[in-house]
């Protein structure tokens, strides 16, 4: 092993460990709302900051999948596919991060609700 | 290797920095007084979130079923009792909060010079049939002979109440605001100090959550999709009257469900105005007496107030601000 | 061209062929993290790097994603291009890295790695449309190193091997 190669490795982790962060010190400590894209079309926008613990169906290529939310936080439940890679990915709640469902066509996308008003008066 | 253990350490303080300033947001809803309740909180602390929920489920409840004209309740001595079921003259010891409420109001009344009526249930009683029914709108005579509307029919005295006449007493212009003021009590009483309650056009905020301010909109009242006016700040109220309220059309006129004692009418000063004030039920109250005034003089009344501020939404379609408004804008 | 050249050269392709497929037949792997490849063939291609060159394993590199494709995957579709780019990526820069930067051949191996995943991330973030995708580096990364490190020990005992011979 070259002395090289130590810095490469030490580098590599470097850019890891910033990338790791960078969604995490940008998530808005507001509201946030998952997009559910299918074959990258929106179909459905959930509310995060509702925190009951709730379950969405939502029709991917290979069937149901259930998405679960609670605690500002979303995941998949069950979806139908090979390697379950997409309910395995667990919870996710930093806005910037996404879960892919490939099989099923599905991507889960968590931004910040860009509602410009905290609330509304009429 | 040194340049590197540095850089590091500064990613690992990036971590901590980010990560310490994490709040989570609870959100929660209710349906009382006739209003849709919306309740966000910003905190660490979930459990004690759920069981503010909790409680705040009971406040609004509590003081939805006192002020509750049209419904009884078993053992409870609401509005519905005192306007139909207690004998005239008769004196009855009510709920305390009750009690808190008309007492606050028939003092607003004497401050406000009558503009602030709760003694209003007959007359508000023929304006609503004639709304649900949708027969057009009652004669000034039908208005006078529907029963006394004086105030000091109401009589208050060491936790009970005597009504004399048959005064019918009527909470609207003020209960949401009382129990919208009582909740945000509760949340700073134990702790929770960042939050906003919107009951329907009645905000209160807390402080901040990321020591910033808390954004309101106003909607125009002509056109619900728009808002007029952004309200900025922190541990405030904001309340609107007019605008998008129960009113009714006839003839081409709007017939709000604000009633002014003199006339016995609706008023036709403006289209909408809103309270900027510390204290929910003020704002409540203030926000009625407004749109039962010119807005010039309302003007005149706001800038005599300290730390209260409203902008009005006139027949014209133009603005019209309090002097100090400019802080909130 | 030299005939035993070329016998090798085919022999080490199909040798990594084989290897690939092997490899996507073992289930306990690929269940637990997704992505996670042993990448048994990049040590063939490691080789043929140092035995014979930039040009003979960017060839054994292409062509080995096209036979899977043929085989396996099937051709232009998006495991496809997933194996492509990052094939294509891996071995550019590992060619570059070999010639230009003073590593070990295990850290050669490394940047094949990282470069492979890279490789396929670009391609999720264009098929899917999601720049976020590239928060799924950092676990790629992760694993990139063991394994990058695994496959050119390999290599270097297969290089040595070969050269004896």
């Amino acid at each position: 092993m070259h002395k090289n190669d130590m810095i490469l490795i030490v580098i590599i982790l470097i850019i890891a460990l910033i990338i790791f962060i960078v969604p995490k010190i940008n998530s808005n400590q507001g509201n946030k709302i998952a997009n559910v894209y299918y074959e990258n079309k929106l179909i459905k926008t959930i509310d995060l900051s509702s925190n009951l613990k709730q379950e969405y169906n939502i029709k991917g290529y290979n069937g149901n999948i259930v998405i679960e939310t609670k605690d500002n936080m979303i995941r998949v439940k069950t979806e139908n596919s090979p390697l379950h890679l997409c309910s395995k990915q667990g919870w996710v709640e930093n806005s910037h991060e996404v879960i892919v469902c490939l099989p099923n066509r599905i991507i889960i996308k968590i931004e910040d609700n860009e509602e410009m008003y905290d609330a509304v008066v009429r | 290797m040194k340049q590197i253990k540095t850089l590091f350490l500064l990613i690992l303080l990036i971590i901590l920095v980010g990560c310490s300033n994490k709040v989570t947001t609870y959100n929660n809803n209710y349906f009382y007084m006739d209003t849709y309740i919306n309740v966000k909180i910003y905190s660490n602390n979930k459990n004690l979130v759920i069981k503010a929920f909790k409680e705040i489920n009971n406040i609004y409840q509590e003081y939805h079923q006192l002020s509750d004209r049209y419904q009884s309740y078993d053992n409870l001595i609401n509005l519905y009792y005192i306007n139909h079921n207690l004998d005239i003259n008769k004196e009855i010891i009510i709920n305390e909060k009750l009690y808190d409420m008309i007492k606050y109001s028939i003092d607003f009344y004497h401050k406000s010079n009558g503009l602030l009526n709760i003694a209003l249930g007959n007359v508000i009683d023929v304006w609503k049939q004639y709304r649900e029914e949708g027969i057009g709108i009652p004669t000034e005579k039908e208005l006078m002979e529907s029963g006394s509307i004086d105030i000091d029919n109401i009589i208050l005295s060491d936790k009970a109440i005597m009504k004399k006449n048959n005064i019918k007493i009527d909470l609207g212009a003020i209960a949401k605001g009382y129990a919208t003021e009582k909740v945000g009590q509760y949340l700073e009483s134990i702790g929770l100090n960042q939050y906003i309650i919107n009951a329907g056009g009645n905000v209160k905020v807390g402080s901040h959550y990321q020591d910033d301010n808390y954004t309101i909109g106003v909607e125009d009242p002509n056109d619900t999709t728009e808002i007029y006016q952004v309200i900025k700040g922190n541990n405030m109220v904001v309340v609107t009257s007019g605008g998008y309220e129960r009113f009714y059309e006839y003839k081409g006129q709007k017939y709000h469900h604000i009633i002014d004692p003199n006339t016995l009418f609706p008023p036709q000063y403006m289209q909408a105005v809103t309270v900027i004030c510390d204290n929910s039920a003020y704002g409540d109250a203030l926000s009625t007496i407004l749109f039962l005034m010119p807005i010039e003089t309302g003007i005149n009344y706001i800038n005599n107030l300290d730390n209260v501020e409203a902008v009005w939404y006139g027949l014209d379609n133009q603005i019209y601000y309090s002097e100090g408004f400019d802080k909130y804008a | 061209m030299d005939l035993r050249k070329t016998v090798r050269l085919s022999m080490l392709l199909s040798l990594s062929i084989v290897l690939s497929l092997i490899e996507s037949m073992i289930p306990i792997i690929n269940g637990i993290i997704p992505g996670i490849k042993l990448g048994l063939a990049n040590a063939i291609i490691i080789l043929v790097l140092y035995l014979y060159g930039f040009k003979d394993a960017f060839f054994i590199s292409i062509t080995r994603v096209f036979l899977i494709g043929i085989i396996r995957t099937g051709l232009f579709n998006i495991i496809f291009f997933f194996s492509l780019s990052g094939a294509l990526l891996s071995i550019i820069f590992m060619a570059f890295s070999k010639r230009f930067i003073k590593l070990s051949i295990v850290g050669v191996s490394i940047i094949g790695s990282v470069m492979h995943s890279i490789g396929q991330i670009i391609i999720a973030i264009i098929y899917l449309d999601t720049i976020n995708i590239i928060y799924y580096l950092p676990y790629l990364f992760i694993l990139s190193i063991p394994t990058g490190i695994i496959i050119g020990l390999i290599a270097k005992k297969m290089l040595n091997a070969k050269i004896i011979n």
